[in-house]
């Protein structure tokens, strides 16, 4: 796209330095409770899965120094199916349900629509 | 099987509304309505949350632009914010704007505006009155 293009459908986020947030990830897991831990999942598990994850993107220009940008838009939309596909091998079923805040006023959400047991 | 991708943007505006039915008795509306009853009504400062789905465009890696999402919001609150919605507001002329009634009115009218995008569809207006109090509205 040209200059113009990118400007018009982009407007501020095209800004050739870039531009920061601060992102927040959720996520929602869904499963029995095991009889012996009395959890769902091992919260230290999560976060030794989700860390990583974090550490990767964290601080990070990321349309230059993560390379599955260079050919995607790093939308909220893409970085969280990013995330998505980066944690679900290892939570598998459990993981129903991503959300990314952008900002205070906007966030994005992601799910299986056959793996998650709520309505809306 | 279908992967569900949904982006939502928060509004804030301020309002004001009464709580009073034309057909019903002063004491029945006081009885219903209680202080929202009040003959000069009372104000909020509402916070609207607007959900879309759709799919992600390859080219742009948006489900919807926010900028034009923010329009459509910020458009169609023109007639919402900073005004009396039972005195400003057409829409309220013959329902009492309960929260519930302006999750629905809002919905109609974001539905008009995003009707003319393909690419996405709304689903989900939730309409927050208080941080206590909230209204989900959607349309299969």
């Amino acid at each position: 796209m040209s200059d113009e293009e990118n400007f018009e459908i982009f407007d501020t986020c095209s800004n050739p330095n870039g531009h920061g947030h601060d992102y927040a990830i959720q996520v929602k897991l869904n499963g029995e409770i095991d009889p012996e831990s009395g959890m769902i999942y091992s919260l230290q598990d999560l976060d030794n899965i989700m860390n990583p994850v974090i550490e990767e993107l964290d601080h990070k220009r990321l349309d230059i120094e993560i390379s599955y940008f260079e050919n995607e838009q790093p939308t909220g939309e893409n970085i969280a199916k990013y995330i998505w596909n980066k944690i679900k091998p290892s939570l598998n079923s459990k993981l129903i349900h991503l959300k990314l805040s952008e900002t205070s006023r906007s966030y994005f959400e992601c799910y299986e629509e056959d793996n998650y047991p709520y309505e809306r | 099987m279908g992967f569900k991708k949904l982006l939502t943007k928060k509004m804030e505006f301020s309002a004001s509304h009464r709580y009073w039915n034309e057909g019903w008795s002063e004491e029945k509306n006081i009885s219903v309505f209680g202080k929202s009853a009040g003959p000069h009504g009372h104000g909020h400062n509402y916070n609207l949350e607007v959900t879309v789905e759709g799919e992600v465009d390859a080219e742009t890696g948006m489900i919807i632009n926010l900028y034009e999402l923010k329009s459509v919001m910020s458009e169609v609150l023109l007639d919402f914010d900073h005004k009396h919605l039972n005195e400003d507001n057409p829409h309220f002329k013959d329902i009492v704007p309960t929260t519930e009634n302006i999750a629905r009115v809002l919905w109609d009218l974001l539905e008009e505006k995003l009707v003319d995008n393909p690419k996405c569809s709304l689903y989900r207006v939730r309409l927050y009155e208080t941080q206590d109090l909230y209204v989900d509205y959607w349309r299969k």
